[in-house]
């Protein structure tokens, strides 16, 4: 299991470092060896099945899962991963009640040292983030129980860690020591000033920009305080000067053409399409002119196999991802188009995960560019590619 | 340093665990999702028993004795803690043998279906001969829904 690596991190028992390690594994195990068992059954059995009765092969998402779902390997490939998601967050609630007043003195303690927090009493959570538990985290990302809480975070920032098992780094910004360091690389003339993170929740990918652009002025905002307060304290532990800031990123309340760079991730497919739609048009609007927009997310169905897409599309159908096939059904260059962006300063890159292929195979990349590759981009197993996608303005 | 425990214990509300909008279910009886999810935690609970064994025996190995507290406070070294890698994905993958089987007999349908050097176009010649038909046992064949 992966140990946080920073003040925050929580004490844990022998049996709890041990727990988490059992759903590490079992996950590993469901996400590389019967994921790979599961084309496997596909491949032999179900596919030419379905060429037998229909006399071509499935055209779409869709019709691989509706072709697949009463076989027996994918009940128990689903619930296994349905089972190992909740063991996720379950393995860290002992340790993270038991420390929950430890935690909140800390963060007390690291509060305002190089950046800032800024919460708004009465602030209106929107009803997609306050009336779900997304990928099945019991109390999501807004879940208060008293004043100052930000046990929320922590279940988020130790879920992470057990979840990922290793495919998200050390520190979990594998996206965005990838993401950042690719643009810092790839477009050396380009210098941000200023830097702005949508739906940072913990800011575990927005410290990485502050790392590749020292001089720059990094924020990261979010809907849910628990969040925000802990992506505070967590950047503070790292000594990294961030300013985070309650809002809705479909309502920035900062003036026309004022960040260098408008980043995201793992966040749109959270979003439903209405929002997303505002959100691109907001990311426009604070745009400087020849600033870049650039969104981490799943790699759209039109960029994939039909197998490839189901396989991603399994998250929206069983582990509370409801926006996350519509997001990827929809067209990333019609959405910067609509967003007010040129078509011709729209950008995808799909970026090799620096602590999965190491500094030699991610730096080539940014001069060599890669398509999406079918079984490897945005998939959380062995070999995993960052898909991301954007626009100058 | 950690956050640790050592604050008094302060009356609180404990954090919901339970998941809103209930959880997806495969099997056509809920029971099997639900008894695959007890068996799972179980096997949880048996790795977690190892994984203390091991700590008390390289403590034991080490020193000669225990003391109150030393368990929970152990950590393995590197090396310990690669042997135990290594065994955690044996574990697994003994628990869950009796799917592979399963695996296995599609793989071999593969090989005979699909040549595993196939381009698109060599694929379709080779389906339009040989139509693929899949060997269907009734013990293999599972109910659509």
């Amino acid at each position: 299991m992966l140990e946080l690596k920073h003040e925050l991190k929580l004490s844990k028992t022998r049996d709890e470092k041990a727990r988490m390690n059992f759903v590490s594994g079992l996950r590993a195990h469901v996400l590389n060896d019967m994921a790979n068992g599961m084309r496997t059954v596909w491949d032999g059995d179900v596919e030419p099945e379905f060429r037998r009765r229909q006399k071509r092969t499935p055209k779409d998402g869709p019709e691989v899962h509706k072709a697949i779902r009463g076989n027996e390997y994918f009940k128990f490939y689903s619930s296994l991963r349905v089972t190992a998601q909740d063991m996720v967050w379950q393995s860290v609630f002992p340790p993270l009640e038991r420390n929950r007043e430890a935690l909140k003195s800390t963060a007390g303690r690291l509060a305002g040292r190089k950046g800032s927090l800024k919460l708004k009493s009465g602030f209106e959570v929107p009803r997609y983030v306050s009336a779900i538990d997304v990928h099945l985290m019991a109390g999501n990302y807004d879940g208060e129980y008293e004043p100052d809480d930000l046990a929320a975070g922590a279940l988020y920032d130790n879920g992470l860690a057990v979840f990922s098992f290793g495919l998200m780094g050390q520190n979990l910004d594998d996206i965005g020591q990838s993401i950042a360091g690719f643009v810092r690389l790839k477009y050396p003339g380009f210098k941000p000033r200023k830097i702005l993170d949508l739906g940072c929740t913990i800011g575990h990918n927005t410290g990485s920009w502050k790392d590749q652009f020292p001089a720059a002025e990094v924020h990261g905002i979010d809907v849910a305080a628990p969040c925000l307060r802990y992506a505070h304290a967590r950047a503070e532990a790292q000594g990294r000067a961030i300013h985070f800031t309650q809002m809705n990123a479909e309502l920035l309340e900062f003036p026309d053409a004022s960040f260098d760079v408008v980043f995201s991730s793992m966040f749109l497919h959270e979003v439903p399409t209405k929002g997303i739609e505002k959100i691109m048009a907001e990311a426009y609007r604070v745009l400087k002119p020849g600033g870049l927009m650039l969104h981490m997310e799943l790699p759209p169905n039109s960029q994939l196999s039909p197998y490839d897409a189901f396989y991603l599309d399994w998250d929206s159908a069983y582990n509370n991802e409801p926006f996350y096939k519509p997001f990827r059904d929809l067209s990333p260059e019609g959405l910067c188009r609509r967003a007010g962006f040129d078509a011709n300063k729209y950008v995808q890159f799909v970026i090799p995960s620096v602590g999965w292929y190491g500094e030699k195979v991610w730096r080539e990349a940014a001069t060599q560019p890669r398509d999406v590759d079918n079984d490897k981009t945005g998939r959380l197993s062995d070999g995993i590619l960052w898909y991301c996608f954007g626009a100058w303005k | 340093m950690e956050v640790s425990d050592s604050a008094e214990a302060v009356s609180r509300k404990s954090m919901r665990r339970t998941i809103r909008g209930g959880r997806p279910y495969f099997f056509g009886d809920p029971a099997i999702d639900k008894v695959l999810n007890m068996v799972v935690v179980l096997g949880s609970e048996v790795w977690t028993l190892r994984e203390r064994l091991a700590a008390l025996e390289a403590i034991q190995i080490r020193q000669g004795g225990l003391a109150a507290g030393e368990v929970d406070a152990h950590e393995f070294s590197a090396e310990d803690e690669a042997k135990l890698a290594a065994q955690r994905k044996e574990f697994i993958d003994s628990l869950f043998r009796i799917l592979q089987e399963q695996v296995e007999e599609s793989r071999r349908r593969v090989a005979k279906v699909t040549p595993r050097v196939s381009s698109a176009v060599t694929s379709k010649v080779t389906s339009k001969k040989k139509p693929p038909v899949a060997r269907r046992t009734p013990r293999r064949r599972s109910r659509s829904r």
